[in-house]
Order: C-alpha cells, then sequence, then structure tokens
C-alpha cells in the first residue's frame, strides 16, 4: 500500500527508507541541476577552452560534492565535507588557483596503494602471524584508520568512536551509492 | 508461567504481557489501539494492520505467539541508514519491552535490525524476558503510547537525523528518571540486555530475581553479565562496546555488496574500503564526465527540453505520475509536484519547463534505479543489476524516447537510450 493523496496527484513512498532516498535525490538533483547550468552559462562568454576545462573540472566536482553534502544533512560526513568544502573555497578565493581541494582528494587517492597493500599483505603473506589475537586487532586497527581517511571528517573530532565511525559508514556508503545513481541517470539523459 | 526453559523470550514476554492485560481493564487496551491506529494512520498501511492483527491475538487469545512471532520474524526490512544508530537500540528497546507496544516502533521504524538480531542470536535469554517484564509491568499503566507515538513521531519527521544527537537522546534517556520517559526504563537496560548473546539456562532464575531488584533504579545502564564471565563493569562495558560494533559491522555487511561470506572484522574492513574506494572513483569518473558534457553542448537547457516536447510527454508523465500499470510493482515513488515547487521556490532561473522535465526525468530514472534492486534484492547489491531491469525502463525508454525526438535537431547531445 502506498499513500495517496489526492490533491496535485502527489504519490509518495511511504516506506521510510525510501522517502529518504527520494529526499535525497531530489534534493541532489535539484542542486545540480541549477549549479551546472550556473557553470556553463559564464563559460560561454570564455575565451580559452584548454585552461577552462580545468576549471570546470574542479567546478563541477566541487558541485557534486557540495551536492552530496547538501543532500544528506545531519550527518556527521556530510557536516565535515561540507566545511571541508568551504574551505577549499576560500583558499582558491584567496590564494588564486590553487588546487587544494583536488590535492586534498588526490592525496586520498594515492594513499590508497601506498596505505593499502602493506595491511593486505600482511594479511595474506602471513596467516599465522595474524592468528595471534594482538596482530589482528593492529590489522584492524589500520583499516579503521585507513577508513577514517576515506570518509570525510573521519579524522575530525566527530568520529573517534568507533561505533559512531561505522555508522557513519553506513550513512556514507547509501548516499555514495544513491549519488552514483543519480550522476548516472544525469548523463543518460544528456 | 516459567517452566519451560526453551521458550523464547518473545513467547514469555507474550504469556506476560497476556498476564498483565488482563489485570487492566479492557477499555486500556482498546484504547491503546486505537491509539495504535492514529499512530499508524499515516503510516504503512499494511505494516498497521499486520501489527494490530498481531496485537489483537497478542492481547486475547494463545495463538497470538506465534502470530506476533511471524509477524516479526518476517520483517526483515533494512534499517535506515541515516537513522540506524538509533534505530537498532529503539528497535531492540521496542521489541523486548512491550510486545503490545512493538508495533509502534514498527510502524515508525526505520531500523529492523532487531529482526536481524533476533534471528541470529541463536536463543534470546529467558532471564532478560523476567528482567525486562518486571519493568515492563511497573510501565504497562504509564506506557503511553502518547509518549511512544510522539518520539517516534519525531524520528519519522526528522528524516535525516544526527546519528549522533539521536545517540545522545538514547544515552539520555537511560540515564532518565522514571516518571520521565518511559522508554527510559525500557531501552536503559534493554538496550544493554539484547546485545549479550546470553549461554545462560533457566537454572539462574535465581539470579535473574536478584537482578530485578536492582533494574528498577532506572539510573544505571544493566548488562547481563555471561556465565563464567568477568562482571566488573569495565568488561562489561567493554563487551557492551563490542556488541554495538559487530551490530554495526553486520549492518555494514549488508551495505557493501558480496560480503556474506566474508567472516572476520578484518576482511570485513577490507571490502568496506575497498568498496568506499570504487563508489569514489566512480563518483569523481562521472563528476568529469560531466564535466565533459557541460563544455561539449550548449548549456542551454531550453533546447535540451524545448516547449515543443511537451504536448506529446505530459500525457505519458500523467500517466507516470498515476502508477501506471507496469510501475505498479515498483510502489516507491517520487512526488513530482513538489518537485515542481522545490525547483521554483530555489530561484532556478532556467525555463521551469526544461527543469522540470529534467529533475522529473532524471529523478525517477534515479529512484526508480534503487526501487528496482531494492524490490530485486536487498538494496544496492549489485547496481550493475539495476539497468536490466525489464518493468521500469521499458516504460522510461518510451518516455525519453518521445521527449527527445522533438530536440534532437541542431543539437550535439548523444542520446544513449
Amino acid at each position: 500500500m502506498e499513500g495517496y493523496m489526492k490533491e496535485g496527484r502527489r504519490v509518495y513512498p511511504t516506506e521510510p527508507r525510501k522517502i529518504m532516498q527520494a529526499r535525497f535525490a531530489t534534493k541532489y538533483l535539484n542542486y545540480l541541476l541549477h549549479a551546472l547550468t550556473n557553470i556553463g552559462k559564464p563559460e560561454l562568454s570564455s575565451t580559452l577552452d584548454c585552461c577552462v576545462n580545468k576549471e570546470i573540472d574542479k567546478m563541477v566536482r566541487y558541485e557534486v560534492d557540495m551536492a552530496l553534502a547538501l543532500s544528506a544533512e545531519g550527518f556527521a560526513w556530510s557536516h565535515a565535507l561540507k566545511h571541508r568544502l568551504r574551505l577549499n573555497v576560500n583558499n582558491n578565493n584567496h590564494a588564486g588557483k590553487s588546487q587544494s581541494y583536488l590535492a586534498h582528494h588526490d592525496d586520498h587517492r594515492t594513499k590508497m596503494p601506498v596505505n593499502h597493500e602493506p595491511a593486505t599483505k600482511k594479511l595474506k603473506g602471513n596467516p599465522k602471524r595474524s592468528g595471534t589475537e594482538a596482530a589482528v586487532e593492529e590489522e584492524e586497527e589500520e583499516r579503521l584508520t585507513y577508513l577514517r581517511k576515506l570518509i570525510p571528517g573521519g579524522s575530525g573530532e566527530m568520529m573517534v568512536d568507533d561505533e559512531i565511525l561505522l555508522s557513519e559508514l553506513g550513512s556514507y556508503v547509501t548516499c555514495l551509492e544513491l549519488q552514483v545513481n543519480v550522476l548516472r541517470s544525469m548523463l543518460q539523459l544528456t | 508461567m516459567l517452566q519451560c526453559s526453551d521458550m523464547t523470550v518473545l513467547e514469555r514476554q507474550r504469556a506476560r504481557l497476556k498476564w498483565q492485560e488482563e489485570h487492566f481493564q479492557q477499555h486500556q487496551q482498546e484504547s491503546y489501539f486505537s491509539e495504535l491506529s492514529g499512530v499508524f494512520s499515516s503510516q504503512t498501511g499494511h505494516v498497521q494492520g499486520f501489527h494490530q492483527g498481531g496485537l489483537m491475538s497478542c492481547g486475547g487469545a494463545a495463538g497470538g505467539d506465534s502470530v506476533l512471532s511471524d509477524v516479526m520474524m518476517t520483517r526483515q526490512l533494512k534499517p535506515d541508514p541515516g537513522l540506524e544508530t538509533a534505530w537498532p537500540e529503539l528497535g531492540k528497546k521496542v521489541d523486548m519491552g512491550a510486545m503490545g507496544f512493538g508495533p509502534c516502533g514498527y510502524g515508525n521504524g526505520q531500523s529492523f535490525d532487531m529482526n536481524q538480531a533476533i534471528s541470529r542470536t541463536s536463543s534470546c535469554p529467558p532471564a532478560m524476558a523476567a528482567v525486562e517484564a518486571v519493568e515492563v509491568k511497573g510501565n504497562l499503566e504509564k506506557m503511553g503510547l502518547a509518549v511512544g507515538r510522539e518520539s517516534f513521531k519525531k524520528r519519522k519527521v526528522e528524516k535525516l537525523q544526527n546519528s549522533k544527537v539521536v545517540a545522545e537522546d538514547d544515552s539520555k534517556r537511560i540515564k532518565a528518571s522514571e516518571e520521565e520517559e518511559e522508554e527510559s526504563k525500557i531501552t536503559g537496560p534493554n538496550t544493554k540486555k539484547s546485545s549479550n548473546n546470553n549461554k545462560e539456562t533457566s537454572g539462574d532464575t535465581s539470579k535473574e530475581n536478584s537482578k530485578v531488584s536492582d533494574v528498577q533504579k532506572p539510573d544505571y545502564i544493566h548488562v547481563r553479565a555471561r556465565r563464567g564471565q568477568a562482571t566488573d563493569s569495565h568488561s562489561l562495558a567493554e563487551r557492551v562496546r563490542r556488541e554495538k560494533i559487530s551490530e554495526r559491522m553486520k549492518y555494514l555487511q549488508d551495505l557493501v555488496p558480496g560480503c556474506n561470506k566474508i567472516t572476520g572484522k578484518a576482511g570485513m574492513l577490507d571490502e568496506i574500503i575497498n568498496y568506499v574506494q570504487s563508489l569514489q572513483r566512480q563518483v569523481e569518473f562521472l563528476s568529469m564526465k560531466l564535466a565533459t558534457v557541460n563544455t561539449r553542448l550548449d548549456f542551454d537547457i531550453d533546447n535540451l527540453y524545448g516547449k515543443d516536447v511537451f504536448p506529446s510527454c505530459t500525457s505519458n508523465f500523467s500517466t507516470v505520475g498515476n502508477m501506471p500499470p507496469e510501475l505498479a510493482n515498483h510502489p516507491p515513488y517520487v512526488q513530482f509536484n513538489p518537485i515542481q515547487q522545490v525547483v521554483s521556490g530555489c530561484g532556478v532561473e532556467m525555463g521551469i519547463n526544461s527543469s522540470d522535465m529534467a529533475l522529473r526525468r532524471t529523478i525517477s530514472a534515479s529512484v526508480l534505479i534503487p526501487d528496482a534492486s531494492l524490490l530485486n534484492t536487498s538494496c544496492f547489491t549489485g547496481m550493475q543489476q539495476i539497468q536490466p531491469s525489464a518493468a521500469w525502463d521499458v516504460e522510461l525508454q518510451n518516455l525519453y524516447n518521445v521527449a527527445f525526438t522533438g530536440s534532437i535537431e541542431g543539437s550535439d547531445l548523444k542520446m544513449e537510450m
């Protein structure tokens, strides 16, 4: 059964989870379309395409992330993401064309192979050694710290607690999935 | 009444409830039920019917046991991620506390971790039920559905809550006095107990009785010690914390695709890391693609969704709004009108028609994507599986084909249908 209100033929999902998803998608898309058209318009009048492309990439990336942060209010990670984005914007504004935002993200990317490989190697290479409880806990700690780097605000004071970190992870993963879906469907349209 | 040690907690609690409710007048129960129906009027209708049926049988006959247990067991819905931290506790509290009022949590509840917990734990400790029953007995009189309803409604209204805030609320309630919040008595002890997998037998009834007296004080978080394990406060708290963490890990296991076979925290964390990284990479890739699309097009939305498209599309959209039969299997929907209002409210200065259409199509596409997957498997178990969902695909393709035929002229769009 779905809730069906006759005024304006509005239909909405009544399962709470799907309400949340629909709202997320709505907010996200709304924000992003608006932002993208704003990016698009001034660029029409710009001169060179080559250097503009990078700028556009950055701006689009910024808007994509901002849309995520704004569509998923109420999570520690969304708050941290918003904060980071605004900080980076301020940096960009003050320091000219600094790459701070993308650099921050690139750090995450580059850290991927560096930090992650040793952890897995340790696990796969020395199964006996990892049998001891201390070693296992160590690995888990490693992975948790790595996860903290992945999730925005993971290293902050909000997510010191492991439980909170894991629950934030849950919401973050779901919102990432929703975001990917929205982006994919946007690209399908154009 | 508590002869059989093999009785599950549910059955025991139900038996106790029956006993307790016999002490109350009938009209009280009826008032509860009417309140329940008031609670559920805005909620899922079938849940209401389900649970009221369960309640009725619970309150009255002996057959209610199996009904409710079936009801409980079959409500294997996924917890809402946004409220996940609150709801596992809440769900458990509500369940363990009072079966008769459990549906409140269900109706509004967005976490059914409790069910998973129930199904996972081999046997709920009988002792827990005894302890809880005492509180329940003390609470039942005041157990205003009103109180529960308020807090549940609060949670319903605040859809995306700060998990920490709610966690704080829970901890506050745990320490709240008896008179203030009924939940506190149920939540506090129940949270801790429900998270314990006990190995106790019914021979520990003496322990139950001794614990019962302690339980009356609402100020403490009471944790049941496991048999043969240390009972000092530190290890108990530690154990509680570990239980919570493993609970969250289980939730994440359901969330991340392909983690069912992996046991062990380290492996799970590995998978989670990989998944998050892959999602982030996807977002980056898609955003770059979006950027290139931006630059390639004349980003003039009026051309994309020209007005001449509308007369042919409106009929399709109205059918989409009216739940076309193909999509009837996918109950969750998008609200179209509020989107329009939101769009105009934001002061978006695109052609209003175009933005509407873009939003509607995209949202219907993007929301129906998760819907289809939800219906097929657990949510987002495979985003690759989403695409070939026949029902919505056909419908949307029809929409898009009609929508875009008019706008192809003079634009560089690549229509990937």
